[in-house]
């Protein structure tokens, strides 16, 4: 059983997700892999367009048909691969052992049934509690996720709910079937920084309580220091850095996470040390050859624009990885070689 | 745990519910409708007489104390015959209604949903049967398959299946574009129950609207029929077939064709008004919350 809890929640492998632009398919998300540990939250941080929301939706099997796809990669849950399942099979797991939560509260639940009703619904469709079981286990729930009189609110419709209110109820709803791995697409995003603290305050706790594993998706550094574990750093469709939190604030590696940590403004620091990156991110139909932060880097190498560099471990710091032909010291070999 | 046992499942029901006590207009209409259906319902207790029974002493005889809306050409009792009349307006009306929006309403739910070829192919097929007027096709349906209740229902609902599809098209379309859709899809939940569950429940203030001003349509498309003899044969009574029995005598006893009109008006302006009454109460910008 020891060997059981050393085993992965979820593993990520060689993940690329391509969306289709005028005929021809670019990929999004480009040969992505982690392991995500039992109680373990990972952050996946970078900016808008990144790739980290495509991750999330590609994991739980939700790339958009009509123009995406996942061309390759494996997502192992319990060592079954989920690309394999059909969509009858995925929609077991879905809700049941990985759920999702998102960004918007204010439009992610149904606006016509009340709230309480939601919550039971998922627990009805993935288990066999009776309507009255599900009921109860839906008031428990909400309960759990810190409700005010939530009996009394169990009837009410989302309109009558705020914000804050509501993102707890989209937790509830998630955590229904009691998951193994919890998507949290931005979920504080949208929320006021008080309650924002709240809503991380519960996600911790609750995670705590329940053991599951959690993908945490933001573009706030604040918010993965107070509540990740280990975090992926990712840049135009790539994992960059990925590294234990503390390591990653400790020793930025990755000339991108260096400039994403001197972008975040800081009280002890005067205005001027706040610098913004450079440039943009290169679009998805455009994407340079070799490193695609080579534009924007000024440790840029020649090499930089011809072979993409791979995430290789840092010289030096354990668990630590970069995607930097200067900074894991490859590149330096590579050459010498 | 008693809070739960008394909490609602559904919300949409209520709410419209609650709305439509605010408008007197739907409520007046939703009278007059009620109304006109009990009298149909109930017409073998409300009938004074029998509705084919014959007096030839009383051929085109005025109103009387008896007879309070007069009587026929075959001395048959008005009063009896309009309540026995609108049996056959509203079977034929809410059966074509129904039938249309399980049909139409499904088609377009689905068109919207799924979109792509399917949507092209079943709009298009929409578009055809659109194009031909309700009476038109009545006739034809009719003309060919014989003036049977059955048939004038098929007829009837052949030309409201696409008004139905799209109005249930459109919205669908919309919602199943919001997050809660999304939302849905990341719970696992299957196609047909976030349509059924989530979708739905988001339209169908839309779609009852629609029916609601389509079986005032569908009555007059029976009562038009019927005026033109092809409705359902004589001597059943229907409010179109007492209006042409009754135009041929318009001058000499004007209440033989008046009575049954008025019939045909106050089910109108009932289902006019209730229709009116409930859009503006599920009208997201007319609704106070």
């Amino acid at each position: 059983m020891s060997e059981r809890g050393a085993e992965p929640a979820l593993v990520v492998e060689n993940l690329t997700t391509e969306f289709r632009i005028g005929g021809t398919w670019y990929p999004a998300v480009r040969g992505v892999g982690f392991a995500l540990g039992r109680n373990e939250t990972l952050a996946l941080v970078g900016e808008s367009g990144c790739g980290k929301s495509i991750t999330a939706l590609s994991i739980i099997g939700l790339v958009p048909r009509a123009n995406g796809r996942v061309s390759s990669g494996r997502v192992l849950l319990d060592g079954r691969d989920l690309l394999a399942l059909d969509e009858r099979e995925m929609e077991k797991v879905r809700g049941n052992r990985i759920s999702m939560i998102f960004q918007e509260p204010m439009t992610s639940l149904n606006p016509v049934l009340p709230v309480g009703f939601q919550v039971a619904e998922a627990l009805r469709y993935h288990t066999d509690l009776s309507p009255s079981a599900a009921r109860a286990r839906a008031l428990e729930l909400l309960e759990h996720v810190k409700i005010p009189s939530a009996a009394r609110r169990f009837g009410d419709y989302p309109h009558q709910f705020s914000g804050g209110m509501r993102q707890r109820v989209m937790i509830a709803v998630a955590l229904a079937c009691g998951p193994e791995v919890l998507l949290a697409d931005e979920p504080t995003t949208a929320l006021d920084v008080t309650i924002q603290a709240q809503v991380l305050a519960l996600l911790a706790e609750l995670k705590a309580s329940d053991g599951m594993a959690m993908i945490f998706i933001t573009h706030n550094l604040g918010v993965v220091a107070s509540i990740a574990d280990r975090v992926a750093v990712m840049y135009a469709g790539d994992i960059v850095e990925l590294a234990s939190v503390d390591e990653l604030f400790a020793n930025p590696t990755h000339p991108y996470t260096e400039a994403l940590l001197r972008s975040i403004p800081r009280v002890d620091r005067d205005a001027l040390d706040l610098r913004p990156i450079p440039g943009q991110v290169p679009p998805i139909t455009a994407m340079p050859a070799g490193c695609r932060y080579a534009d924007r880097c000024p440790l840029k190498i020649a090499r930089c624009s011809v072979e993409t560099p791979p995430l290789a471990p840092v010289p030096g710091l354990r668990g630590h990885h970069a995607r930097c032909w200067v900074r894991t010291g490859d590149g330096a070999g590579a050459e010498a070689a | 745990m008693s809070a739960i046992a008394t909490v609602p499942e559904r919300g949409a029901w209520a709410r419209l519910g609650t709305n439509m006590r605010r408008h007197k207009m739907a409520s007046l209409g939703a009278g007059l409708v009620i109304a006109v259906a009990l009298s149909a319902i109930f017409a073998p207790w409300l009938s004074p007489h029998d509705p084919y029974e014959q007096d030839v002493l009383l051929r085109l005889a005025g109103p009387s104390s008896d007879f309070p809306l007069g009587n026929d050409d075959f001395g048959r009792d008005i009063l009896s015959r309009i309540l026995w009349g609108g049996r056959v307006s509203l079977v034929v009306g809410t059966s074509a209604v129904l039938l249309a929006i399980m049909i139409g309403g499904v088609l377009g739910m689905l068109a919207g949903y799924i979109g792509g070829v399917f949507d092209r192919v079943v709009m298009g097929a929409m578009d055809v049967l659109l194009s031909f007027p309700a009476l038109v096709m009545g006739l034809l349906v009719v003309a060919m398959l014989g003036p049977t209740v059955g048939n004038l229902i098929l007829a009837i609902t052949l030309t409201a299946i696409a008004p139905f599809a799209r109005i249930a098209r459109a919205p669908t379309l919309v919602v199943k574009e919001r997050d809660f859709v999304e939302a849905g899809r990341a719970l696992g939940f299957s196609n047909l129950r976030i349509m059924a569950v989530h979708i739905l429940p988001n339209i169908i203030d839309e779609i009852l609207v629609m029916a609601s001003l389509w079986l005032a349509t569908a009555i007059r498309t029976e009562a038009s029929l019927s005026f033109i003899g092809l409705g359902v044969r004589p001597p059943t009574a229907t409010w179109g077939g007492m209006i042409r029995e009754g135009f041929e005598n318009i001058l000499d006893s004007p209440w033989l064709a008046l009575f049954p009109s008025l019939a045909i008006l106050v089910i109108m302006l009932g289902l006019n008004m209730l229709g009116d009454g409930l859009r503006d109460a599920t009208d997201p910008r007319l609704r106070h919350e």
